[in-house]
């Protein structure tokens, strides 16, 4: 490019455009961490749901699964940003909401851990307990710890938020119709049983990410493909 | 003719590395060059030019050994940038007339 050759007013405004659409075509996103994270949700979610259908113990918390799966999502976002020599501001913006989404999930995991708990403390400081009372008289009553009703509501909740907000900024469309059949499956499980919810998560994990991540993978190879042509 | 638009941009390559830049949050040296097809001393010294100016801020660093230069618009650079776009659009606007 010639610094000084003298342009016009159309020509300048032609090489406005035409750089602003070479960043636009620049940035190629490979859909790992969707993936990943999709396949990774989706399993945990089941093997409950299939841990309390079928009647059997899982030998591990299968939530951990998540937890595990933060750090190859790390690596892949490190690598990811280390092939991308361009960084837009929509996605800094979308990586805080990320950021923030993992956090938060973080925390509702704590929360979920640890209010039960205090509650049954304090319930006996006040020295009262929850019992559980069949009410045909079938069987016995019986002590029950404290519990958050349909808590994994609240977490298919918070899956459908990163993934509204990715999809509409970045007018994904994949991801803006998982986020909205989400939503559908939030308020369906407002209404269903503890393990139902599971099920539910399941199938969110599948439309919010792995499926869109799916869909961007492919772009992805076939942007690869053409460039390498 | 262009007497009312500023001079740092309206110069091919500096208006070119802006209009990269303005969309972006940052972008490497190597992306710039690739993309404004430049060669790396020209681009280096129009870049100065615009760091100068205050529209861009240059970032230098090492990845993996390698020395990294990053570039990012500045608020000025955006003003700047919106300000001679209006300008343009205003000639083009008196053109058509």
């Amino acid at each position: 490019m010639n610094n000084e050759k003298q342009l016009s007013e159309a020509e300048s405004l032609e090489l406005i455009t035409s750089m602003i659409q070479k960043v636009k075509a620049s940035y190629h996103e490979s859909g790992t961490s969707a993936i990943l994270w999709g396949v990774v949700v989706a399993l945990a979610s089941f093997l409950v749901y299939a841990s309390i259908t079928f009647d059997f113990t899982l030998p591990i918390e299968p939530f951990w699964l998540v937890f595990i799966a933060i750090v190859p999502q790390v690596y892949f976002s490190i690598k990811e940003n280390k092939i991308n020599k361009v960084k837009k501001l929509e996605d800094a913006a979308i990586d805080t909401v990320w950021l923030v989404y993992g956090l938060s999930i973080l925390l509702l995991v704590m929360y979920a851990n640890i209010a039960p708990a205090i509650s049954e403390k304090f319930a006996k400081q006040e020295g009262w307990q929850l019992i559980k009372h069949y009410t045909n008289g079938s069987k016995a009553d019986e002590k029950i710890p404290p519990f958050i009703p349909s808590i994994y509501s609240l977490y298919i909740l918070l899956y459908t938020f990163p993934t509204m907000i990715t999809g509409i900024v970045k007018k994904f469309k994949p991801m803006i119709i998982g986020g909205i059949v989400s939503y559908v499956l939030f308020i369906v499980s407002c209404y269903t049983t503890f393990q139902y919810d599971m099920l539910i998560g399941t199938v969110v994990a599948i439309i919010c990410w792995l499926i869109p991540g799916l869909i961007l993978r492919a772009k992805y190879l076939k942007q690869r493909k053409s460039s390498n042509v | 003719m262009f007497k009312d638009l500023d001079p740092i941009l309206h110069s091919q390559l500096r208006l070119a590395v802006i209009s990269l830049l303005i969309g972006v949050k940052e972008a490497e040296f190597t992306f710039i060059k690739e993309k404004t097809n430049s060669t790396a001393g020209n681009l280096s010294v129009q870049i100065q030019k615009l760091k100068d100016a205050g529209y861009i801020e240059v970032e230098k660093q090492f990845k993996d050994n390698y020395p990294l230069t990053t570039c990012s618009i500045t608020k000025q650079g955006i003003e700047a940038f919106e300000k001679y776009v209006k300008a343009l659009q205003g000639y083009l606007h008196t053109n058509k007339k």
